[in-house]
């Protein structure tokens, strides 16, 4: 548990967040969707913070807010400070098939908050990483899906956010990457800095985190110890309807 | 510390930039060379339309066509793909924190990349056809710089609306056919009716077009009043994008239906 005296990173303050989906003359959707709604959240420099909640409960709904992809449409979102560099862990997302693995791992870099410098420095170790060898020159298209999230993966582990959201990705690729990869993030894990991992299984936040939420219908229903709330998830989370 | 951000899309757009012409570049077993091909290709294939069909033929009408044509199509194919480039990228800017304009950006300067590629193709023809290089020529990049204005101005609060409601795309492709027939690229600005020239020059592409003819063909400084009006109806478009976009940039994408 965070010291109370703590004061927190990030603070959510009665946050909703609705979507508006287009309607013609013809058809009518619901007029609103209230993804998050009265939501009071707290995250922490250097925690290691669980998300769970089934699907469609607004956890990818709110990474993007942290990450500053979505506003908000009630409430406040607070940093501690200013600049914080909060990034989603996203695979691949972006890649131009014409273009190579290296000059994809530049360009994806850029989109994440590097500078093509900083992408530069470390396109060796990404080469390394990634273990594709003389495919890393070759253009994407030519990968594998496999191959594509090994790339993807490589990348992302050298853009170094202060805040890193991960939505579910841990261990990916085959047997040989997935080994390295979830030891890459469990790397992540151990450092100082300050992680959020959405999952919808209970087991994988509680081996990885230091505290956790429960998320159902945008609205936090337990909160704290990874275990506790676990095992609330596991016996409540059946009476909830999308 | 926005000054660093400002660099950092800049340097998105750029390098994005490149990648999109690298992209095309390689789509093709001929590769690059269709930068030049391309435009070749298209200027035979409108010589051989205008010289025959009209009957007005001669060198001077096909310069003075050709000219009108690419102008017109950097334009218009520049802001019709910047107009669908949020939609076309939504599933990477719901991954990552980008502000909306760099793709409509990215995609109006690699159509950019392949106007001056075209431009260059134009401007031999216009010398074997007797048109060589003057001095006014000077004049060019900033007519391009100025147009280029325009159609960022014009992209800008066209692929916001077009992202919100997909029929906005529609009823303005029907304005620009509107007018590609109204901005002199088939007929001369002398033969517009006098109570109509001020609404003639209000269209600011009737402007450009009437201005690079008058540089390449006639060996004369472009009209700088004109000039200076169409500049500042980009101007109105431009700020109108930018609080279009200061707007909508963290909304849009929880509105569209992409």
């Amino acid at each position: 548990m965070p010291d109370p005296a703590m004061t927190p990173l990030i603070t959510l303050d009665n946050v909703g967040l609705c979507y508006r989906p287009q309607r013609t003359i013809f058809s009518r959707t619901k007029k609103e969707i209230w993804a998050l709604r009265g939501l009071n959240l707290q995250i922490y420099e250097g925690e290691k913070l669980g998300i769970i909640g089934r699907n469609g409960c607004g956890k990818s709904t709110l990474m993007r807010v942290l990450a500053g992809i979505y506003g908000i449409d009630e409430g406040k979102m607070l940093f501690s400070r200013p600049n914080v560099h909060v990034e989603l862990l996203s695979l691949g997302v972006g890649f131009e098939g014409n273009l190579t693995g290296e000059e994809n791992a530049i360009l994806n870099g850029m989109l994440m908050g590097k500078s093509r410098g900083h992408m530069l420095e470390r396109i060796d170790k990404i080469r390394e990483f990634s273990g594709l060898g003389d495919f890393f020159d070759y253009p994407v298209y030519t990968y594998s899906s496999g191959m594509n999230l090994r790339l993807g993966f490589s990348v992302a582990m050298e853009t170094d956010p202060d805040v890193l959201l991960i939505d579910e990705v841990l261990g990916v690729g085959d047997e040989v990457f997935a080994a390295k990869s979830e030891a890459a993030i469990k790397e992540k894990f151990s450092s100082n800095r300050t992680v959020v991992l959405i999952s919808h299984d209970a087991e994988t936040i509680k081996r990885m985190c230091g505290r956790a939420i429960w998320l159902e219908k945008g609205q936090i229903l337990a909160e704290g110890d990874p275990g506790e709330v676990a095992e609330k998830y596991h016996t409540g989370a059946h009476q909830y309807k999308i | 510390m926005w000054v660093s951000t400002l660099k950092r899309y800049a340097g998105i757009v750029f390098y994005r930039t490149l990648a999109g012409i690298k992209s095309e570049g390689r789509q093709n077993y001929l590769g690059y060379l269709w930068f030049l091909l391309e435009p070749m290709l298209s200027t035979l294939v409108l010589y051989i339309a205008f010289s025959q069909i009209t009957g007005k033929g001669g060198p001077e009408y096909v310069v003075f066509l050709i000219l009108g044509m690419i102008t017109w199509q950097w334009f218009e194919s520049s802001c019709m793909l910047g107009a669908t480039a949020i939609k076309a990228k939504y599933g990477v800017l719901t991954q990552f924190n980008l502000p909306k304009y760099i793709f409509p950006i990215v995609s109006i300067m690699v159509n950019t990349w392949k106007f001056l590629c075209v431009f260059v193709v134009i401007l031999v023809t216009a010398a074997v056809f007797g048109y060589t290089p003057n001095f006014h020529y000077v004049y060019l990049p900033g007519l391009m710089l100025l147009q280029l204005l325009l159609i960022i101005g014009v992209t800008l609060p066209l692929t916001i609306g077009a992202t919100l409601m997909n029929d906005l795309l529609t009823v303005v492709s029907s304005i620009f056919r509107l007018l590609f027939f109204m901005s002199g690229i088939f007929f001369d600005a002398s033969l517009v009716p006098e109570n109509l020239k001020s609404l003639f020059y209000a269209n600011p592409m009737a402007v450009f077009i009437e201005s690079y003819r008058a540089v390449v063909i006639h060996n004369q400084p472009p009209q700088m009043s004109h000039l200076a009006e169409a500049g500042l109806v980009s101007m109105a478009f431009l700020a109108l994008g930018m609080i279009l976009h200061a707007y909508y940039d963290k909304k849009i994408l929880k509105l569209t239906n992409a």
